[in-house]
């Protein structure tokens, strides 16, 4: 008796050619596709994109709290032809303030007038008929929690007209990015889930296309993993590319913000700071991306193939 | 283990430590057969059909034709032996394992020990006929080289290696069915089930194909045959079981028309 034999198969041990067959069979899935393809990456793109812009818009704003919350800085607008300098000196009496320093009105007027590019101070203050600025007082406190009990006394001067703090200004824009964070992630979760069946489609139309391939396949001893590994790596690929183009689109919208900034008076450049990422960030951005892309493409196809592979 | 290559022809390989098998093994353990149903019964509601309590044996070695009438439920058959249909009742052991408690991964790794020949080829159409022969090997893990190792003389044997970079639809209907051997027994199975292998072919192709078959087993691999055909079964020298009405019965080769 004679007996042919193959060296005994190792069903688990993954060797270069399967991992080549592998990519292989998932690259021509892709040139294959129909417009399906398509569809499940501009899906996966755009909520990358909406998810990238989020997290990034969240960052900014934070970091722009940070750098201004340092600052401590309460400003005064003094009713009009107050003059600041009587003011300062009895501010400067109070127990928990550090400086005093004014801004008189024709300084900032001048100032303004350069910010906006005008050097024609006479010019432009007879066509106003008078420099329209009040004098105003820039009082930093010594610490951050005397900040609101500073401005409400300073309130109570009869020559204040308007006082101004950076408390205010962070409280506002901190609500506004918890009212942008909610929406943000209510968005993002329609779209996750928008994706997830878009992807879970997909697959499931090629798999339905296939099945006599699938069934050859299987009748040859091909194992469930492999036949259907392919298509989990297409789902995979969907959320790679989608994340690749989400991160372009981010990084160029970036790159455009900050050259408008540069072209924008000098205290909306302050603002272009805020906008660049710190270098962990840099590092984060694209991996919580890319990350949940292939979360997402994973999991969409996983969803296609799972009563073969579960069976 | 010291492998020793018998066949230069086609590299098929063979252990060279495993003693011959006596008649007494293969009357004493039911592992020695390579075929074995057991009070195989195996119906369709849909349409009423059925095999009733099979019983049959087939050795190792052996070339065998099964023939019937059509829809005598000879593909049937082989599909409860590559595990494609599952028998109602009965056992159908293949190298001693039962077919029908096998699944997954385990019967997997049965068919890759078997090869099968499609009476409608199932060839993959989107690959060339060496990508579909290789595939087998690939899904198996076997490195390149040993592939192409493989890969050349199976293709020669089958005469087809000159087409190995066409697709199956630039191939004929002969060409196609060579090309389905080929895939079958790159991996070296020991049994080798064609299911009307020639059904499609002209005479010429119908005995080339045969006589692919016959050199196989001359190798030592065990053959399976269904078929309508009976000069196919007149030239191909073998015993023929029939199946009819249900039934698998061993039956002079001289009696097939009847
Ligand atoms: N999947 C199936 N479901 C229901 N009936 C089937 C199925 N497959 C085959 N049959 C029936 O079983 C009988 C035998 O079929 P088959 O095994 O293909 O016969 P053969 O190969 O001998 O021509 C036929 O009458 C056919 O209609
Ligand atoms: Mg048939």
């Amino acid at each position: 008796m004679r007996m042919p034999s193959l060296p005994m198969p190792l069903p688990f041990k993954v060797t270069v050619t399967q991992v080549q067959y592998l990519l292989q069979e998932t690259v021509k899935g892709l040139q294959r596709g129909s417009w399906m393809n398509w569809a499940a990456v501009s899906t996966v793109t755009v909520l990358l994109f909406l998810l990238g812009l989020s997290l990034q818009t969240n960052w900014q704003i934070n970091s722009f709290l940070t750098q201004a919350g340092s600052q401590l800085e309460i400003s005064v607008y003094l009713k009009p032809s107050v003059s600041g300098a009587t003011l300062q000196q009895q501010i400067q009496q109070f127990p928990d303030v550090a400086s005093v320093s004014l801004v008189p009105r024709d300084r900032a007027w001048r100032e303004l007038l350069t910010e906006l590019g005008t050097t024609d101070l006479q010019g432009a203050t007879d066509a106003l008929g008078q420099n329209p600025l009040v004098d105003e007082l820039k009082i930093q406190a010594k610490q951050a929690d005397q900040v609101p009990k500073i401005a409400q006394m300073l309130t109570n001067f009869t020559e204040v007209d308007h006082v101004s703090y950076l408390n205010e200004v962070m409280q506002n824009l901190g609500q506004l990015n918890r009212g942008i964070g909610k929406m943000g992630w209510a968005v993002i979760g329609l779209l996750t889930l928008t994706a997830l069946a878009v992807i879970n489609t997909t697959i499931r139309l090629i798999v339905v296309a296939r099945h006599q391939e699938i069934e050859v396949m299987q009748l040859v001893g091909a194992t469930t993993t492999w036949i259907y590994l392919p298509f989990l790596l297409q789902g995979i690929l969907f959320g790679l590319i989608g994340g690749g183009v989400a991160l372009t689109f981010m990084a160029t919208a970036r790159h455009f913000m900050q050259q408008l900034l540069q072209q924008q008076p000098v205290f909306l450049q302050v603002l272009a700071k805020s906008l660049q990422l710190s270098p962990t960030q840099l590092w984060v951005l694209p991996l919580t991306i890319l990350g949940f892309g292939s979360f997402i493409g994973l999991t969409g196809s996983f969803l296609a193939v799972r009563r073969f592979i579960l069976r | 283990m010291t492998n020793r290559i018998l066949f230069p022809e086609t590299n098929i390989v063979v252990p060279s430590s495993r003693p011959p098998v006596k008649e007494s093994d293969l009357q004493g353990s039911a592992a020695s057969y390579a075929i074995h149903l057991r009070d195989v019964s195996k119906s369709y509601r849909e349409t009423g059909f059925s095999l009733r309590n099979l019983n049959f044996v087939v050795k190792q070695g052996d070339f065998l034709f099964i023939t019937g009438p059509s829809g005598a439920g000879k593909s049937t058959l082989m599909k409860l032996v590559y595990g494609a249909e599952r028998p109602d009742r009965g056992e159908v052991r293949v190298g001693g394992q039962n077919v029908a408690n096998l699944s997954g991964n385990r019967l997997s790794m049965l068919r890759r020990r078997l090869g099968v020949v499609f009476q409608d080829y199932k060839l993959i159409a989107r690959w060339t006929i060496a990508e579909n022969v290789a595939f087998v090997l690939r899904s198996q893990g076997v490195p390149p080289d040993e592939i192409q190792r493989r890969l050349t003389p199976t293709l020669k044997l089958v005469g087809l290696q000159n087409k190995a970079d066409c697709f199956p639809s630039q191939l004929s209907g002969g060409e196609q069915q060579r090309a389905s051997i080929a895939r079958a027994i790159v991996g070296s199975p020991r049994l080798l089930l064609a299911d009307e292998p020639t059904g499609n072919l002209d005479q010429d192709n119908a005995l080339q194909v045969l006589s692919i078959l016959k050199k196989l087993n001359s190798l030592g691999i065990t053959v399976v045959v269904t078929t309508h055909d009976l000069h196919l079964i007149k030239m191909g020298q073998a015993p023929v079981a029939k199946l009819q009405n249900g039934q698998l019965k061993l039956i002079p080769p001289a009696d097939a028309s009847t």
